[in-house]
């Protein structure tokens, strides 16, 4: 078979999802359990709400007052890291996903792909249906593997 | 009939920026746009309204103070002064207000309390102490400190422009004042708390632990700031022989600092407040409207009556009457409505306007501090509280703060009274 290097022939199907009702604790934990930096948020029906990365999670512990000042970091008292963490453990992950999410569809090219992953500096591409319904992801090493299969050709 | 399209379009404009329903700018400009759009006003009027020299200065420090503020030399006074206090909370407070107050007397108020409202939090966590009365002394002192200079809060730098008052006019006849101000909140607030300033040995230690340096991430960058930020100063310091106005002054220190820096210039001046600076423009197209039609005229007429063209009486009305507003209204728009109040009252009465420009600008700076609403520095601490679970109540606040601001206007009508009424 030829391929048409389209995004269906590369994403992953086995995504690891969450719901929009979940907290903050229980998407680390999650995390924690797929050795994942990442995950989709999904709704009821399966529509993408969300991605939650390492990082959202990171900086939503931060506090406002230290990300507006991060000269004072080195000064902070060092309880606060924890009693900051206790505080946002039953935060909704709604909260602080990240809500603005490029998504693609399967039979995209890899270019269009590509493409996004490149002017956003996103990690992870979702894969929609033509109903909003998630059916998989594609990452950075997706591409990688496409664009070694076309050197070693 | 314009008469009254001109008050409607006025009247309706502030009361949606009082209700904050709706974006201040996008009002103000939307204003703007009708007094032209209706016919109070052309466009040629509209424009002769908008005093440049207000926004140059204004734009000018914005971008300095953007760039400097990247070199953590705010942040370094600040830990310094902590670590000064030998972490006792008392000290610290003492010291984190003056700092505060001197900050504001240079930076404006929003800017000041961005900078001091996390130090308070980092200081009270390292304390394990309640934040509050250190966020209450940063708003206090903000809006005091910024009532000292020309450029300290943007009421002044209306009032000097409009009235031809230097940066030297503004710290002979103001700072005064404001140290006065100051020094009495300070006392006052160090009775009211005193008993919750305690720390333990160990959280005293955690605060002389601190090393100021390490809040400097660019030297270089400190250096040039320096420079910059002294040359400025100078500029306005010697505004007496040189001539040169406050927005030249500002707007070509800006662009030195650019220079020095080779930062590419995009992103300092999109980090200029472009929305304070067209609420102001909005608001000088909106007053000027109402001058075309001699509203601002029959107020200084009515005013003039009530106060009997008696110097006294008219400088203590102004200076209790703005208070007042500007605890419940933002002192910007305030001002610049009453600006050509003042100047028709001058008129009128053939009264020396000195008096009256000075009650203006202590009645609005500092009668802000009356209520949390009272101006935005209030706002910014109070909403960076909130999110860290600190929420600051509407009485809550006014209980320490009205009679400290009652206490100041006191000490304000004394200061103007026996300076410039005896």
């Amino acid at each position: 078979m030829i391929k048409k290097y389209i995004i269906s022939e590369f994403m992953n199907t086995n995504t690891v999802t969450i719901r929009d009702s979940a907290t903050f604790r229980e998407a680390v934990d999650m995390m924690v359990e797929n050795k994942t930096n990442g995950l989709i948020v999904v709704d009821n029906l399966q529509k993408v709400k969300g991605i939650l990365s390492s990082w959202d999670i990171i900086q939503h512990i931060v506090p406002d007052y230290l990300e507006e000042d991060k000269h004072l970091a080195a000064f902070e008292s060092g309880d606060v890291f924890i009693r900051r963490i206790k505080e946002v453990a039953n935060t909704p992950v709604t909260e602080f996903m990240t809500s603005k999410v490029h998504k693609a569809h399967p039979e995209q090219s890899l270019m269009a792909a590509a493409t996004i992953l490149s002017e956003f500096h996103i990690r992870q591409l979702p894969v929609v249906d033509h109903n909003d319904v998630l059916i998989g992801y594609l990452n950075r090493t997706d591409i990688k593997k496409a664009i070694a299969e076309i050197l070693s050709e | 009939m314009t008469f009254f399209i001109a008050i409607g379009i006025f009247a309706i404009a502030y009361a949606i920026i009082i209700s904050e329903k709706i974006h201040r700018t996008v009002i103000a400009l939307i204003g703007a746009s009708l007094m032209i759009i209706l016919g109070v006003i052309s466009q040629e009027q509209a424009i002769e309204g908008v005093d440049f020299n207000t926004l140059g200065l204004l734009i000018g420090m914005m971008v300095i103070v953007d760039i400097a503020k990247h070199s953590g030399v705010f942040q370094y006074v600040a830990i310094w002064a902590a670590k000064a206090g030998k972490g006792s909370p008392m000290p610290i407070f003492i010291l984190l207000g003056i700092i505060t107050a001197v900050f504001s007397a240079l930076l404006d108020n929003v800017t000041t309390v961005l900078l001091m409202t996390p130090v308070a939090f980092v200081i009270a966590n390292n304390l394990k102490l309640n934040p509050k009365p250190y966020l209450f002394g940063t708003i206090l002192l903000s809006n005091i400190g910024g009532a000292a200079t020309l450029i300290g809060d943007p009421p002044n730098i209306l009032i000097g422009s409009a009235a031809g008052l230097s940066f030297n006019d503004f710290i002979f006849n103001m700072a005064p004042a404001s140290v006065l101000i100051a020094v009495a909140t300070l006392l006052i607030l160090f009775f009211w708390y005193r008993k919750e300033f305690v720390a333990t040995d160990e959280s005293k230690k955690a605060i002389m632990r601190f090393e100021p340096s390490e809040a400097i991430t660019d030297k270089k960058l400190l250096i040039k700031s320096l420079i910059v930020i002294g040359l400025v100063l100078f500029g306005f310091f010697t505004h007496g022989f040189t001539h040169l106005e406050a927005a030249t002054i500002a707007l070509a220190g800006a662009a030195l600092l650019l220079l020095l820096t080779f930062n590419e210039p995009d992103h300092h001046l999109q980090n200029a407040e472009w929305t304070t600076i067209f609420f102001f423009i909005g608001l000088f197209v909106l007053v000027v409207g109402l001058e075309q039609v001699g509203a601002i005229y029959f107020l200084a007429q009515k005013l003039f009556m009530i106060t009997e063209g008696n110097l006294t009486m008219t400088t203590i009305f102004i200076l209790w009457g703005s208070a007042f507003f500007s605890s419940v209204v933002d002192n910007i728009p305030f001002v610049a409505t009453m600006i050509p109040l003042v100047k028709d009252i001058g008129t009128i009465s053939g009264l020396a306007l000195a008096p009256l420009w000075w009650a203006l600008t202590l009645g609005a700076d500092i009668g802000g501090n009356a209520t949390i609403v009272g101006a935005s520095a209030n706002l910014v601490v109070s909403g960076m509280a909130e999110k860290e679970g600190h929420k600051i109540g509407f009485v809550e606040y006014m209980k320490v703060a009205l009679p400290l601001t009652v206490v100041a206007m006191v000490i304000s009508t004394i200061y103007i009274y026996w300076r410039y009424l005896v």
